[in-house]
């Protein structure tokens, strides 16, 4: 914190956190202090929702459901078999978080409205198992008599005790948040939810990634639960039910999806708001949904993400290039990759019909075809994007059949994309430093036990300048990656591929949408490239681009490899004009 | 017997028509509309209103709820999907939540807590339809839920609106650059999508009356059925609400169906309506995990 | 509502021409929004009928707050009342959870709730600050399985409760008094408020073969089982826990529907009887222009008992849960004083209908009936 004053840098972050110490000061009678401490229950929850919500952007409706687990574990243990705060509290948390493990495997790999019902349903059998469980649960009437916070014999008053106490958990939740996401494990996050396939593409491990932001969910709801339950001191279904889960929702949009201070804000705000309205008798509840909708409405990026467009940060000063560390060479052997009649197809379409090819290491091979001829489907399938459904990928001698992308871009074979898959936000140095995630150790107990400024984001920009420098990028790598033009953008995608040291590079019509003289300068560092030792395939149409660069050129048509030698013999193949002036003739 | 099926037929022609708007919007903006429930009870209480005002039959009244709540519907749509259009879905399912609570606690304001009946559609009582006797009420939901559930398919297949509100749906950039109006087309999903839980509330809120706190139950059943049918499949959303009613209604008449189950220990528990609940989710889940394109095949291409 | 802050300020205008012998501040914390919001109603209502007929003298200052439905919103309710000064009692959420969330507060702070709420642990807990002024599940329970065993001599019951905390612990209390009074369940089986459709429930029931229908549920789910247990011709005798007597309950249902039904509560006011019960029936009606439930009854006797302690002295919360816990009071229902528990009201009656209007008649009254059975 006085760190932060001192550079000046986070002024309003600085002032929220006083008027956060000075609210309760104030405003401080049992009823003022309960409800802040209920504000701070609710923040825990939040924080723990920001993981699955905001971070892995998936709509989990199982928060409020985890919450209410958390809450009966303490409140059966702590009223029924008179166990202390050290018994129940690790044991709601680990409670919410086995559910998660065991749920996870079915649900996880759902897309949105899909997970988001799947979840919506779980939390529902919960509540409903939980009115049936009369003789464990109470049923509907709950279990009363729950104790508040006992630790070894002593135990915490309500009031300013507990409210501290709970604050406590607060900080300590923010602070444990703030090292998972605010470091180099953080920015996977943000390429994941940005584009789960870009994600996976640099080596990241999203199935895995996705697993622990739910798990970090449960625990904090768990967490939060137990809180909730030594406040209120009974614990009832109407823990489980939908209305929590709709609070920590709104709460969790109108602060902010990823940022701490969102989920603290969001939290203080709305569980006063209510009580701020209380003056309206029956009309309250009516008030506090248009107040929602307005927030929702006007400040779509969450109140401390409006503040933050509002007060643009000074840029962060670029770090000094740093080269990147040797990666230890594969066995040479030829070809580097070969493709063995591989098939994949869409319902009826055979997108890719039993295509063989090989590349040599150091060779610069075009990849040409009319419209749908299946290029980007055929580099889909050999980065595991794709299964095919017959037919061999070996990279380095080795077979590919099976492998997830993550594990076969960190065998050294990266791509860009047709239509670029950056992360807007971020600045194009952490854009290309989030690849450097796979190699430089960034992990979830790495990060955690960081002291200050997490040293591996540290290194993996500076490594990402050095990239972005020999790519050609100057003092704009500073600046979001949503604000750079076409051209430049290009570049940073080449030089994220790039940051995996790759083998083998696969570039999706890299020269779409330049100008003639970025393209020369494209095909400038593309030799460079090969000097260094990079295999590379060109998916392109840009023939003027392509023809001076590739050793070789491959054409293909419906599926199907039509030409395959130098770029003058394949230009002159008839089948090659066919494919090229058929298409041409159907469109006309 | 068939009057239990009858019933649940009735009850099942009301889901679908509640389903049926929900999959509407669900096609136009890829969206969630989660006030869909809450709709449905707007209906139902509008009818009411109605029905004190207007001493008529319920089948009269319809055309009435069917404007107001398409009024509605288009307020819905200016309130909480433009201002976000350019959002991800989730902003919209988050601020249809909020028009939720704005509605639930305005009918409760409105017309108090107590549950409230909507006049039937022609007239109560019983009919014999041979040698059973089922509710005349539940034979004229029936029977209005298919008028408006054939009225839709018309509208939609054979119509200028209905090319341009399919169009909308399937592409929206593409209806754009041909010109129609996607704004216009968007806002008249909202009036049909709300008059069809409209209706569907004017239907149920004689036989089951109208609560303002209906609407949550209801939204978790277009949305359980919109997925079994098949995300964005409108004759998917259909069949899913009648197949939902009819489990909800005849596993806990198992027993009666088949006399010997009743005597099995732990019948009475096995074949209640709360354990038919559980079950409907966990089949949803079963669905969802191995067959995530529902019963009848996906019809929306989601967004990757 | 604001005509009552207007009618309350017209009060608080008047009252100095009288004597002024005490002040009394009592919060009105109950659910008006929810799934129980026309109880809560009916509990405000009560509540503010007996601040506006306060005996002469006494000032009352009220103030009504929502509790919504989860525990926490009617703790903060308690605790913003409690911030704001002195107060002399608090009219209390009918909700069992609520209630059991506030006990623990209402102690440490030495005010008492006074409400109507039925579930039975709240007076289970040794808590001294809790006066309920509705006969408890043990107590209306206790009615409803001695009308349906000594009037309607049944053996065989069925039993429809639902999956709330009303409905669960008086699910426990009538099947100890059946047990007792020899009844047997054949069957029984707890419904969701969601659920819509009665007919496989009703027809499982029926297959049972019992000689009495038995409801412990909600005014919707109530109305729905009376309803399509008529379109079905059921023809069993029904006898519904308090949710039929409410008059809102009775209005969604045809005359013709309601015959051969009957229904535990306190009290009916629409039914009229003696002249106290009509002067409130006629001045609720002219207040709130609705039908008067036993809830709005109850909480009315309730508050005018405090508010009677006060006018005979009782200057604060301590005094005011003293007189409750030792004095006795009688209000309108009936005669109320404490078991020493909290439990105020000790008599029930069973309202039936005749088929030809939605009001009842009362058809047994049961006077101390906890004395009596033991």
């Amino acid at each position: 914190m006085i760190a932060t004053l001192q550079n000046g840098r986070h002024g309003p972050l600085a002032l929220g956190a006083l008027l956060l110490v000075a609210w309760p000061l104030v405003f401080s009678t049992p009823y003022d202090l309960r409800v802040f401490t209920l504000a701070g229950i609710y923040a825990l929850l939040v924080l723990g929702y920001q993981f699955v919500f905001g971070h892995a952007g998936a709509l989990a409706l199982t928060q409020g459901a985890f919450f209410g687990l958390g809450a009966y574990v303490t409140g059966i243990l702590g009223a029924r078999y008179g166990q202390g705060f050290l018994v129940t509290f690790p044991l709601s948390i680990a409670l919410p978080v086995l559910l998660a493990a065991v749920v996870a495997a079915p649900v996880l790999r759902l897309e949105t409205h899909y997970f988001a019902l799947a979840t919506l349903g779980i939390a529902q059998v919960l509540l409903l198992v939980c009115l049936l469980a009369e003789p464990l649960t109470g049923g509907a009437n709950g279990i009363p008599g729950v104790p508040g916070v006992e630790i070894l014999g002593l135990s915490l008053p309500r009031g300013w005790p507990l409210l501290l106490f709970v604050w406590a958990w607060v900080i300590a939740g923010a602070f444990v948040a703030q090292r998972i996401t605010g470091g180099l494990y953080g920015k996977a996050f943000q390429l994941m939810r940005a584009s789960a396939t870009a994600a996976q593409c640099v080596g990241i491990d999203i199935a895995r990634l996705r697993l622990r932001t739910f798990l970090f969910s449960a625990a904090y709801a768990g967490a939060a639960g137990a809180l909730f339950v030594h406040t209120l001191r009974v614990v009832s279904p109407e823990a489980l039910e939908f209305h929590v889960m709709v609070a920590v929702l709104a709460m969790t949009v109108v602060g902010g999806r990823t940022r701490i201070a969102g989920a603290i804000v969001g939290a203080v705000l709305l569980v006063h708001l209510p009580e701020w309205f209380r003056f309206l008798e029956s009309y309250y509840l009516i008030a506090y949904g248009v107040a929602l909708l307005a927030m929702i409405v006007l400040a779509p990026d969450g109140l401390v993400g409006e503040l933050e467009r509002r007060w643009p940060q000074a840029p962060e000063t670029l770090p000094t290039a740093e080269p990147l560390p040797p990666r230890s060479k594969l066995i040479p052997r030829e070809p580097l990759l070969a493709v063995s009649d591989l098939r994949k197809r869409f319902g009826g379409v055979r997108a890719v019909d039993g295509v063989s090819l090989a590349l040599k290491r150091g060779e610069i091979v075009g990849l040409i075809g009319p419209n749908g001829s299946g290029k980007t489907t055929l580099i889909n399938v050999i980065t595991g994007l794709l299964q095919a459904e017959n037919g061999a990928v070996r990279f380095a001698g080795e077979p590919l059949g099976g492998l997830r992308p993550d594990t076969i871009a960190r065998r050294g074979l990266a791509r860009t994309f047709q239509n670029l898959d950056l992360v807007d936000e971020l600045t194009a140095i952490d854009n290309v430093a989030v690849a450097r995630a796979a190699f430089e150790g960034a992990g979830l107990r790495q990060a955690l036990l960081a002291v200050g400024r997490d040293p591996t984001l540290e290194r993996a920009r500076r490594q990402a300048r050095f990239l972005l420098e020999r790519i050609g990028l100057g003092e704009e790598m500073g600046r979001p990656c949503g604000d750079l033009p076409h051209g430049t953008r290009r570049r940073v995608e080449i030089a994220r591929a790039l940051a995996l040291q790759p083998s083998l590079l696969l570039l999706d019509e890299p020269a779409a949408g330049l100008s003639e003289s970025e393209q020369a300068d494209l095909a400038r560092r593309v030799e460079i490239l090969r000097d260094d030792g990079i295999t590379m395939l060109i998916v392109e149409h840009n023939m003027p681009f392509l023809m001076p660069l590739a050793d070789r050129l491959i054409c293909l048509n419906v599926g199907r490899v039509i030409a395959n030698g130098t770029p003058e013999e394949v230009q002159a193949d008839p089948r090659v004009i066919e494919a090229y002036l058929g298409r041409r003739g159907e469109q006309a | 017997m068939l009057q239990v099926l009858v019933n649940s037929l009735a009850l099942g022609s009301a889901y679908a028509l509640l389903a049926l708007g929900f999959v509407l919007i669900l096609n136009a903006v890829n969206a969630v509309n989660f006030a869909q429930g809450d709709l449905v009870m707007a209906g139902g209480f509008v009818a009411v209103a109605f029905g004190m005002l207007l001493p008529v039959p319920g089948i009269v009244l319809l055309p009435l709820v069917l404007v107001v709540m398409a009024l509605i519907g288009r307020a819905l749509a200016a309130v909480a999907y433009f201002p976000l259009k350019s959002r991800p879905p989730v902003s919209v399912f988050i601020s249809t939540i909020a028009v939720g609570i704005i509605l639930q606690n305005l009918a409760n304001a409105l017309f108090g807590a107590e549950p409230r009946a909507a006049p039937p559609l022609f007239a109560g009582g019983l009919v014999e339809l041979g040698g059973i006797v089922v509710s005349r009420q539940a034979l004229a939901i029936i029977a209005v839920a298919a008028v408006m559930i054939a009225a839709q398919y018309v509208l939609f297949q054979r119509t200028a609106l209905g090319r341009r509100l399919r169009a909308t749906a399937q592409d929206r950039e593409m209806a754009e650059a041909l010109g129609i109006r996607v704004n216009h087309v968007i806002a008249a999903t909202f009036a049909i999508a709300a008059a069809y839980a409209g209706a569907a509330g004017l239907l149920l809120a004689n036989t089951f009356f109208v609560t303002p706190t209906d609407g949550g139950n209801y939204i978790l059943k277009a949305y359980i059925a919109v997925v079994i049918g098949g995300w964005g499949s409108v004759p998917g959303a259909v069949v899913g609400a009648l197949l939902i009613a009819l489990f909800e209604v005849m596993l806990p008449s198992l027993p009666l169906i088949v006399p010997g189950l009743a005597g099995l220990p732990g019948a009475s528990w096995l074949f209640s309506q709360t354990i038919a609940t559980i079950l409907l989710y966990l089949m949803l889940l079963v669905v969802l995990v191995v067959r995530p394109q529902g019963l009848f095949g996906e019809a929306v291409q989601r967004r990757a | 509502m604001r005509r009552f802050i207007a009618l309350a300020v017209g009060f608080l205008t008047l009252a100095p021409v009288s004597v002024v012998a005490a002040d009394a501040s009592i919060p009105v914390l109950v659910p008006i929004t929810g799934f129980l919001s026309l109880e809560g109603t009916s509990q405000r209502n009560g509540a503010l009928l007996a601040i506006k007929n306060a005996p002469a003298g006494v000032r009352v200052t009220y103030d009504v707050s929502d509790t919504g439905v989860a525990p926490e919103t009617a703790v903060n309710a308690l605790e913003r009342a409690i911030s704001r000064g002195p107060v002399t009692a608090v009219v209390a959420s009918m909700l069992g959870t609520q209630m059991l969330a506030m006990l623990p507060v209402a102690q440490e702070n030495k005010v008492p709730l006074v409400t109507v709420s039925g579930t039975a642990s709240i007076t289970e807990r040794n808590n001294p600050y809790v006066f309920r002024f509705f006969p408890g599940d043990a107590v209306v329970k206790a009615a409803h399985i001695r009308y349906a065993a000594e009037e309607l001599r049944a053996r065989r019951a069925a039993l429809i409760y639902q999956t709330t905390a009303y409905g669960q612990s008086g699910r426990q209390h009538l099947q100890e008094n059946a047990h007792k009074a020899g009844i047997e369940i054949v069957f029984e089986e707890s419904i969701e408020v969601a659920v819509r459709d009665m007919s496989p429930v009703l027809g499982k029931a029926k297959a049972a073969n019992p000689d009495v229908l038995l409801l412990h549920l909600h005014a919707p789910s109530t109305a729905l089982v009376i309803r399509q247990a008529a379109a079905m011709n059921l023809r069993l005798p029904i006898v519904s826990g308090s949710a039929m007597h409410q008059p809102p309950t009775a209005a969604l249902l045809e005359p013709a529907e309601l015959a051969g039904v009957c229904a535990e509560t306190n009290a009916s006011p629409v039914s009229g009887g003696t002249p106290e019960a009509d002067r409130f029936l006629e001045q609720y009606r002219r207040e709130f222009n609705a039908e008067p439930d036993g809830f709005a009854l109850g909480q009315y006797d309730g508050v005018m008992m405090v508010l009677e302690a006060v006018a005979k002295g009782a200057s604060n919360a301590a005094a005011v849960t003293q007189a409750l816990s030792t004095g006795s009071h009688k209000g309108v229902a009936m005669t109320y004083r404490s078991d020493g528990k909290g439990n105020m009201a000790h008599s029930a009656v069973i309202v039936c209908y005749d088929g030809q209007t939605r009001v009842p008649r009362i058809a047994k009254r049961y006077d101390e009936i906890l004395a009596v059975t033991r």
